[in-house]
C-alpha cells in the first residue's frame, strides 16, 4: 500500500534526528498503514533561516490513493467507503451550502445536475439552516433517492439519545425517506465531546438503536477543530469496542502541515477500516483562494487525491457545481511529487492557521453547539 | 518524601511512569506524528496514574525557614530557583521606573531569584527597568531573557543578545530562551541551518549565556516538536493552570516529556493570561497561583505590575507548601466544564492573541483594526511610559 520514499531517509538522518528511533515491527506496521514518516520532524538542509524565504521541508510520503472505479473519460470516479462494501463518488454535495442557494429552484437544479453527472454522495445535517438544507434536499431527491448515498448528521451536542432519536425522525421526514445511508455525530469539536457522546444514554446508543430499527445503515462522526479531539473519539470507540463506519474531517493542502488531520487521523481511520470523508478542501470559507495561496483546481485535486472515499464540497450555485464537476470528471489522482510540491508550497502560510479558521478560531463553532454545552455565544467571547 | 534534605515535589497524580511512557512511545513510533503521540502519552499517563511507578522528579533546594520562599533545583544545572519568579512583561507596566526598581529590590530581598524578561517587551523598557533594578544585585539572581527572531536568523539573534545584555547591564545571561514558539513551522525554522539555535551554541561558547530554553503558549504539539527534534534545552516555559489540565494540556502532554528529557519546566499564565476566570469567580487568584506552583515545575513566573500584587504573591510564596493531590483534583474538576472550549485560555484558541511582532516576519496577515493588535503594536513602538 505504501511506496518507500528514499528522500525521507535522507531527511531523517539530519543532525537533529529524533532521539527515539523506533525500529520495531510495530513501527513498520504503522508506516505501512500510515505511510507517513518523520512527518513533523524531518528537516532539510535547504531551509533558509529567514522566515520570508523559508520553505519548511515537508517530507511526507503520500498515503496511497484508493482504487477507483467508473474511471471513463468524463465520468466521475467512485471509491470504496471503508469496509461498508459501498462505493461513492469522489466528490460529494455539501448540505450546508445547498441551503444557501439563491432559491429552492436553483438548489433543486444543483441536486439534479449533480446526480445526472454521477455524484452519489449527499451530505446534510439536522441543524443546517434550521432544516431548510434537509428540506430542499428531500424535495430535490424525490424520484432519485435510490441513486444516492444519503448522509445526514445528528446534533445532540452532548445531549441524550432521546434527543437524537427525535432528530432522526425530523431528518427522515424532511429528507422524505425511510432510511439514511449514513448518520453521523455532528461537530465533535469541544474537548469534552467524546466523553459526552460515549456516556451512558448518549448519542452513540442512539446510533445503535437506529441501526437496529433499520433506519440507518452506517454511522460515523464529524468535526473540524483539532485532531486530538478526533483521536479521543477513536480511542474511546476502541475502548468501547465500537466501530464507526466513517469519520469526516477537514483535509486540504494547509491541513497537511497545520494541526494535521491528514497526518494523524487519516492513517488511524484507514487502519480501523473506516471510510474517511474529506471536507473544507478550500479552507472552509475559501480564505486560501481569496488570498491567492492556492487555486481551486490544486486545492480540490489535492483533497481528492488523499485516500478518502469522497471530498464533500460546498456548492451554493450552479456555476460552482459546474466548476467542481469539471475537476471531478475523469479525475486522476495527483502524483506523489505533485502532492509534495503543493504541500511544500502551502506550508509557510499554513502554520499559524489563518487559512483554516475553523481550527484556529471560534468562528466556525455553531451557535447551537455552544448553547448546548453552556458555553457563551460567540458574540460574548472576546475572540 | 524527605531524603538528604531534598524532597520530591512531584506529587503522585502528576507523575508519569517513565517505563510506561517509554514503552508507549516506542510502540507507536515516536516522531511519526506528534499530535498522535501526544495523545498516546496523555493516555499512557492516565493509565499509569494508579500503578506504582518511579516518579519523575524535580528536587527541592536546601531547606528554608517557614517564612522564606522555597527553592527548587533547575534540572541538570543544580541551581536553586525560587518557586515564584518575577515576570518581565508586567514589570514594564509598573507606573514608573522608581516603583519598578523598588519592586525588583523588594522581590530580591524577599528571596525571589528568578527574573523573566524578553527582548521585545515594551520595546526594551522591561529589560531597561530590570537592568536598573538589578544594579548591585545581579549576582543574587538567576536572570533570564528571551530572543525574538520569530523564525529569523542566528545573526539577528546575536544582535538582540547584545541589546539585551546592554539594557540589563550585565555581561551574561543565566538563561536565554526562544520567545513565543507559536506557529506550526516555528520548530523547523528554529532548527534550520543559520537559525536561532545556532545562536544558542555560539552565545554559550562565548560565555554570554549559561543555559538555554524556549517558550510558547499555543499548542502542546508544537512544544513537543521542539523537544523531540533533540536540541539539549535546559528549560521549557509554558502556560500551566487548572484550565490547561483539561484543555490541550501542556501539563499532561509537555511536562512529562520535558522531565523525561531532563529539561526543566517553567510555568506561566497561572491566572490563564487575562485572569477572566478569576474575575468571573470560578477560582481565586491564590488558588490559581498555588495550583500552578504545586505542579512539577521549577518556578512559576507571575506578572506583577505593582507592589500590591508583589506583596500578595509573596504571601502565597513564603513558606509555600504544595496543594495536596485531592485539592488539585478538586480545582481541576471545578474548572473542567468551562475549560472545554478554551474560553479561559484564549491564547490557545484565537489568532487575535498572537503577538503581531511574531506574525510579521512570518508574513501572516495582521488585522490592524483589532484593538488588541493596536495595543500590542503601540506597546512595541514604545509610545507610552518611556523610561526617564
Amino acid at each position: 500500500m505504501v511506496k518507500k520514499d528514499n528522500s525521507q531517509e535522507v531527511n531523517m538522518a539530519d543532525r537533529h534526528e529524533p532521539e527515539v528511533a523506533p525500529k520495531d515491527a510495530t513501527r513498520r506496521q504503522f508506516l505501512q498503514y500510515a505511510g507517513v514518516a518523520g512527518a513533523a520532524l524531518a528537516m532539510s538542509d535547504t531551509i533558509l533561516p529567514t522566515a520570508a524565504e523559508a520553505v519548511p521541508a515537508v517530507a511526507m510520503p503520500l498515503l496511497m490513493p484508493l482504487a477507483m472505479s467508473n474511471t471513463g473519460p468524463g465520468e466521475i470516479p467512485r471509491k470504496p467507503l471503508g469496509r461498508t462494501g459501498v462505493e461513492v463518488s469522489v466528490i460529494g454535495l455539501g448540505g450546508s451550502t445547498l441551503g444557501n442557494a439563491a432559491s429552492y429552484e436553483e438548489a433543486e437544479q444543483i441536486v439534479h445536475e449533480a446526480i445526472d453527472a454521477g455524484v452519489t454522495f449527499m451530505d446534510n445535517a439536522w441543524e443546517y439552516n434550521e432544516g431548510r438544507s434537509e428540506d430542499w434536499m428531500g424535495r430535490a431527491l424525490q424520484g432519485r433517492r435510490d441513486k444516492v448515498f444519503l448522509m445526514t448528521k445528528v446534533c445532540t451536542h452532548g445531549r441524550d439519545r432521546n434527543v437524537a432519536m427525535q432528530m432522526l425522525e425530523d431528518s427522515l421526514r424532511r429528507l422524505k425517506t425511510d432510511h439514511l445511508d449514513l448518520w453521523q455525530v455532528h461537530e465533535v469539536i469541544y474537548y469534552n465531546d467524546p466523553e459526552l457522546h460515549f456516556a451512558p444514554n448518549g448519542v452513540i446508543e442512539a446510533l445503535e438503536q437506529a441501526k437496529q430499527q433499520g433506519k440507518v445503515r452506517f454511522v460515523g462522526f464529524t468535526g473540524h477543530k483539532h485532531p486530538q479531539i478526533h483521536m479521543k473519539m477513536l480511542q474511546l470507540a476502541d475502548q468501547h469496542n465500537y466501530h464507526f463506519d466513517t469519520v469526516q474531517m477537514p483535509l486540504n493542502a494547509f491541513d497537511a502541515t497545520y494541526r494535521s488531520f491528514e497526518q494523524t487521523i487519516l492513517p488511524e481511520a484507514l487502519r480501523r477500516g473506516m471510510g474517511a470523508l474529506g471536507m473544507k478542501s478550500l479552507g472552509g470559507g475559501g480564505q486560501p483562494l481569496m488570498q491567492g495561496a492556492i487555486n481551486v483546481q490544486d486545492a480540490l485535486r489535492y483533497a481528492m487525491s488523499l485516500p478518502v472515499a469522497t471530498t464533500i464540497s460546498g456548492i451554493d450555485s450552479l456555476s460552482v457545481l459546474r466548476q467542481n464537476l469539471a475537476i471531478a470528471r475523469g479525475f486522476k489522482p495527483l502524483s506523489v511529487q505533485e502532492m509534495q510540491a503543493i504541500r511544500t508550497r502551502s506550508a509557510p502560510m499554513a502554520a499559524d492557521g489563518h487559512l483554516e479558521l475553523y481550527k484556529s478560531t471560534k468562528h466556525y463553532d455553531a451557535a447551537e453547539g455552544r448553547k448546548q454545552h453552556g458555553f457563551p455565544a460567540q458574540e460574548e467571547l472576546p475572540v | 518524601m524527605e531524603q538528604n534534605g531534598k524532597a520530591d515535589i512531584n506529587s503522585s497524580p502528576h507523575s508519569l511512569g517513565r517505563r510506561e511512557l517509554l514503552r508507549n512511545a516506542a510502540t507507536l513510533g515516536m516522531g511519526v506524528a506528534v499530535g498522535l503521540q501526544s495523545m498516546r502519552e496523555a493516555e499512557a499517563k492516565r493509565k499509569t496514574q494508579s500503578s506504582q511507578q518511579t516518579p519523575l522528579t524535580i528536587l527541592n533546594g536546601p531547606p528554608v525557614g517557614p517564612d522564606e520562599i522555597p527553592r527548587r533545583m533547575l534540572g541538570r544545572t543544580g541551581i536553586p530557583i525560587s518557586v515564584l519568579g518575577l515576570g518581565g512583561h508586567h514589570l514594564g507596566d509598573v507606573k514608573d521606573v522608581n516603583e519598578a526598581m523598588t519592586l525588583v529590590h523588594e522581590a530580591v530581598d524577599a528571596g525571589i531569584n528568578f527574573f523573566d524578561n524578553c527582548w521585545e517587551y515594551h520595546n526594551g523598557r522591561s529589560e531597561d527597568w530590570l537592568g536598573r533594578g538589578l544594579q548591585g544585585r545581579r549576582e543574587r539572581v538567576f536572570l533570564m531573557t528571551k530572543v525574538c527572531t520569530h523564525g529569523r536568523s542566528s545573526q539577528l539573534a546575536m544582535q538582540m543578545l547584545e541589546e539585551s545584555l546592554r539594557r540589563l547591564q550585565t555581561d551574561h545571561l543565566d538563561l536565554w530562551q526562544v520567545h513565543g514558539v507559536t506557529f506550526d513551522n516555528d520548530p523547523e525554522l528554529a532548527y534550520a541551518k543559520g537559525g536561532v539555535l545556532e545562536a544558542f551554541d555560539k552565545a554559550k561558547q562565548q560565555g554570554k549565556v549559561r543555559f538555554v530554553g524556549f517558550t510558547g503558549h499555543k499548542d502542546p504539539s508544537i512544544h513537543l516538536k521542539m523537544l523531540q527534534m533533540g536540541y539539549p534545552f535546559d528549560t521549557v516555559q509554558m502556560p500551566l493552570n487548572p484550565f490547561d489540565a483539561s484543555f490541550f494540556s501542556f501539563q499532561h502532554q509537555v511536562v512529562p516529556e520535558a522531565l523525561r528529557r531532563g529539561v526543566s519546566p517553567l510555568g506561566m499564565k497561572s491566572m490563564s493570561g487575562t485572569a477572566d476566570a478569576i474575575k468571573q469567580g470560578v477560582l481565586t487568584a491564590e488558588e490559581a497561583l498555588r495550583y500552578a506552583m504545586s505542579l512539577p515545575v521549577v518556578t512559576t513566573i507571575a506578572g506583577m505590575d505593582s507592589l500590591d500584587v508583589l506583596h500578595q504573591n509573596l504571601r502565597v510564596a513564603r513558606g509555600f507548601k504544595p496543594m495536596t493531590p485531592q485539592e488539585m483534583q478538586a480545582l481541576e474538576s471545578r474548572c473542567a466544564a468551562t475549560a472545554a472550549d478554551g474560553r479561559y485560555e484564549l491564547y490557545k484558541v484565537s489568532l487575535k492573541y498572537d503577538n503581531p511582532e511574531a506574525r510579521r516576519p512570518h508574513h501572516y496577515p495582521i488585522d490592524q483594526t483589532q484593538k488588541e493588535v493596536k495595543e500590542m503594536l503601540q506597546e512595541a513602538g514604545g509610545q507610552n511610559k518611556q523610561a526617564h
